[in-house]
């Protein structure tokens, strides 16, 4: 039986369409993987599962019944609960009156909660779903993998008959990650429907009946887990169909010299674990690097590391045979080298500022738009007026904020004005995400022409697709590390597609060990 | 947004809660039996329209306009000096001391030497909340606020110990030296520290309006991550924005008691005090320099306009106590609506309702 189910589901925020008409079911007992890549939609569609959000357009159905869906309440009482990757507990309070937040027990005849009653009451569900947790502990001193346990509790003493959990084990050690595994099977044992929301393929193959893959807010794929293989589903959410096909000359640039290195750079994380290890590469001159990978493996703390954002704890970065190692931003750009920021709005661009100050943010001490301190107005509106016309900005006024630009023109805006700079380096971070196929064309164009001139670039990718067309080499991240690095010309989809997995082909081994 | 809708849209935003305020401040003096209409055109003729009301009004908006300006800077940068108070009344007592205790010293000398330690005053305080924040990121906003408690406390044993004024015997200290003091121009109220006071506008308006530093600190306003990225240090704007901030406030208390009050006593600063004036201000200008000069002025209309209310009617003067504590509660519906976005989620709500009645 169809527990869940859902018709043309689509949700649109402004223009932008992050859920395009999604169909999908869900059957009654059976561990539902929804796979995509971030940005892809997922959270948006659990969010209008558990009535987070409300869908543009289209339709849910539980157990047949069209429903809607107000507020989470809403869907608790029909049966679904959601397991948030951010946690909602209260850490002074103990186990059982988190669970029974807001449903307190109270005395038969007093007006008082009843802590006996509901001490037993949460331990008896504890033991009901052999959950090894005690029921008096306080929350601030369990681990994060208890937590999340506590999570679950909750959504279990509401009798909720589907859990959907969000990308439950981002948190989780790999050990804490096998209990929950074990506990999740456990559950479906039960009797219970639970709809797995990642990106980690690992994790849906030991888990997963049936797998939805989305990309960009559409289904790409329904499977059943059992006919399909981690390599199959990571080609299909990042995508095979090639959209563009780049014209690139194909040029010997291994003669070139080295410009820039990485020598076994590793960082931690807030919690202390070590998040990548061992990252070793080098871009010649005019050559460009892809760097592919499924999302979550690293990729965003290497931008970091490698723009300034965040300290590396080992390893060291060279410039030009210079140290370049935890060093400011300022002190990157400084050094003749561009940067294209992972995240457009929170780090890119700043849209409540206006487009002439957006286009000098990183370089608004130089002195071409500032002289003793002083911002030079007359110069900066050049500049803009200028770099709008070469990159063809579109917009309404351009006196106004960068908030009226559309997504592809907010990247060319980037673009123009790392670009202008002429560096030396240039680091692209997924620098066509969520842009129009015409200023995709644009920046892959600007891409090239800028490495045919002699810059390096390294481009951090997860559209395979991009990082195919565009590289000279690619390097592989896989779990925090690259796995291989290996020339476009001697690759292929499936090849790469197989070390995004993590698998590293035997002949590509024996490659390696020749070449080390 | 254009650029002249915004504007449009903050004259609105700050004219508003004004109309409204003084509506209710209306509705109080018909109470009285008086014409509400005459009440506030005996208090914008004495203020404003006269020329020795406005050098008065003038001479009261000096230290608002400053005080003002010292909120806003570092509003702008979403850190939030609370402690313009305290700041103030340190700066002011600074000035003092070295305004009584100084002899033998050519005024020119004086005032300045006592000017300045008012401003070194208002940084020694600022610098205690900045360094916490930048190195051990502890709540400014909580430390500003308490050291204005603290502040006025030490003042207070100061005055009746060390400082104590031997004749009067009260919690004051004594009067500064005439040399210390700056002079009324022409018989009219104001003194020199007005055009001062304007210079430092103008400065502090080229600083916000014109220079790195003021895009710089709008851009960590806004979006602290785009500002690191882009190669600005954080951490180190905000320590120069709460000194610029201290300063301009040590500045509004050594120039209020050197062109006003003279000597450090309870009372000082008034109530509400001269940095919570400012906040308001600030607020009402739309931390916009212009704005800030025009509400600071706007402001001092209203106090100096208090006294002639009760010489020339019935109404007392505290009607203008209810004006100001009106407008900052229209002001403040406008700020959490602006920090929460609530009148939006509000409409959005009762446009569903409507939707299914």
């Amino acid at each position: 039986m169809k527990i869940i189910e859902t018709l043309g589901l689509t949700r649109k925020f402004g223009d932008f369409t992050a859920n395009d008409s999604i169909s999908f079911a869900v059957e009654q007992g059976e561990i539902k993987a929804i796979v995509g890549e971030n940005g892809a939609g997922k959270t948006t569609l659990v969010n209008m599962l558990y009535g987070l959000s409300k869908p543009t357009k289209g339709e849910i159905r539980i157990g047949g019944q069209p429903v809607k869906f107000n507020s989470p309440t809403d869907a608790i009482e029909k049966g679904l609960g959601m397991v948030h990757q951010h946690f909602k507990l209260a850490p002074g309070l103990t186990v059982y009156e988190n669970v029974l937040l807001g449903i307190e027990l109270r005395h038969k005849n007093l007006p008082f909660i009843d802590r006996a009653k509901q001490e037993q009451a949460v331990q008896k569900v504890i033991q009901k779903y052999h959950f090894k947790l005690d029921a008096r502990a306080k929350v601030e001193d369990l681990s994060v993998g208890e937590r999340q346990r506590v999570e679950i509790l909750k959504m279990l003493y509401r009798e909720v008959e589907v859990l959907i959990l969000d990308e439950p084990t981002a948190v989780l050690t790999p050990q804490e990650v096998e209990q929950l595994i074990e506990s999740l099977k456990d559950l479906k044992r039960q009797g219970k429907t639970i709809i797995l929301i990642t990106h980690k393929l690992g994790e849906v193959m030991a888990l997963a009946d049936t797998v939805t893959v989305i990309r960009r807010g559409k289904v790409v794929g329904e499977v059943d887990r059992r006919e399909a293989s981690e390599i199959q589903l990571a080609q299909m959410m990042v995508g095979r169909d090639v959209l563009l096909q780049i014209e690139k000359e194909e040029e010997d640039k291994t003669g070139n010299p080295v410009v820039y290195r990485l020598e076994d750079i590793a960082t931690q994380n807030m919690m202390g674990k070590e998040v990548i290890s061992n990252i070793s590469l080098s871009i010649r001159k005019g050559e460009i690097l892809g760097i592919a990978g499924v999302e979550g493996n690293g990729q965003s703390e290497l931008i970091k590391v490698i723009t300034g954002m965040m300290l590396s704890t080992r390893g060291k970065i060279t410039f030009k045979d210079k140290d370049l190692t935890n060093s400011w931003p300022r002190q990157i750009r400084d050094r003749s080298i561009g940067i294209i920021a992972e995240d457009r709005y929170a780090e890119g661009l700043c849209d409540s500022m206006s487009i002439a100050d957006n286009l000098i943010a990183g370089y608004h001490y130089r002195s071409d738009v500032c002289r003793h301190g002083i911002m030079q107005k007359k110069m900066i509106d050049q500049k803009r007026d200028r770099l709008i016309g070469e990159c063809d900005i579109r917009m309404a006024d351009k006196e106004g904020y960068v908030s009226q630009l559309s997504g592809g023109n907010a990247q060319k805006l980037i673009i123009a004005r790392e670009f202008d700079q002429n560096p030396e380096l240039l680091l692209a971070c997924q620098p066509t995400r969520g842009v129009d196929i015409g200023s995709i064309e644009f920046i892959h164009k600007r891409i090239l022409k800028l490495a045919a001139k002699g810059t390096a670039v390294l481009l951090i990718s997860s559209e395979l697709t991009e990082v195919m067309s565009l590289s000279d080499r690619i390097a592989v991240m896989y779990q925090g590390r690259i796995i291989a690095t290996v020339h476009k010309k001697e690759t292929g989809t499936t090849e790469l597609g197989l070390l995004m997995a993590g698998v590293v082909p035997d002949l590509l081994k024996r490659k390696r060990e020749v070449t080390t | 947004m254009t650029g002249k809708k915004s504007i449009l849209l903050s004259l609105y935003n700050s004219i508003l809660p004004v109309l409204a305020a003084f509506v209710v401040g209306g509705v109080i003096v018909a109470l009285y039996g008086e014409n509400p209409l005459n009440i506030y055109g005996i208090m914008l003729r004495g203020t404003l329209f006269s020329l020795k009301g406005f050098m008065k009004t003038l001479h009261f908006a000096a230290p608002l306009i400053l005080t003002g300006l010292a909120i806003a800077i570092t509003f702008k940068a979403n850190v939030f000096n609370m402690g313009v108070e305290g700041q103030m009344l340190g700066g002011a007592y600074f000035a003092c001391v070295l305004g009584f205790s100084l002899t033998g010293l050519p005024p020119v000398l004086h005032v300045t030497v006592c000017l300045l330690a008012g401003v070194a005053a208002g940084v020694l305080l600022v610098i205690i909340p900045a360094l916490l924040k930048a190195y051990f990121r502890v709540n400014e906003m909580v430390v500003t606020l308490m050291m204005n408690y603290a502040i006025f406390e030490i003042l207070r044993v100061l005055s009746q110990s060390l400082f104590q004024d031997p004749i009067l015997g009260d919690v004051s200290t004594p009067s500064i030296l005439p040399s210390a003091m700056f002079t009324k121009l022409g018989g009219s109220y104001i003194t020199l520290f007005f055009p001062l006071v304007i210079l430092v506008f103008a400065i502090m308006y080229v600083v916000i309006k014109k220079s790195r530093l003021g895009y710089e600190v709008t851009a960590i306003g806004k979006n602290p991550m785009f500002a690191e990225i882009s190669g600005m240090n954080v951490r180190r704007k905000i320590m120069y924005m709460m000194i610029i901030s201290g300063a301009l406030s040590g500045l509004a208390g050594a120039g209020y008691m050197m062109s006003e009050k003279f000597k450090y006593t309870l009372t000082f600063s008034g109530v509400p005090g001269l940095g919570w004036d400012g906040m308001l201000i600030a607020l009402l200008g739309r931390h916009n320099p212009v704005g800030i000069l025009i509400a600071a002025i706007f402001f001092a209309a209203l106090k100096t306009g208090a006294d002639t209310i009760s010489i020339f009617s019935d109404v007392p003067k505290e009607i203008v106590g209810i004006i100001q504590g009106v407008m900052i509660l229209f002001l403040a519906i406008d700020f959490v609506n602006a920090q929460t976005g609530w009148f939006k989620k509000m409409t959005a709500k009762m446009g569903r309702k409507g939707a299914q009645a």
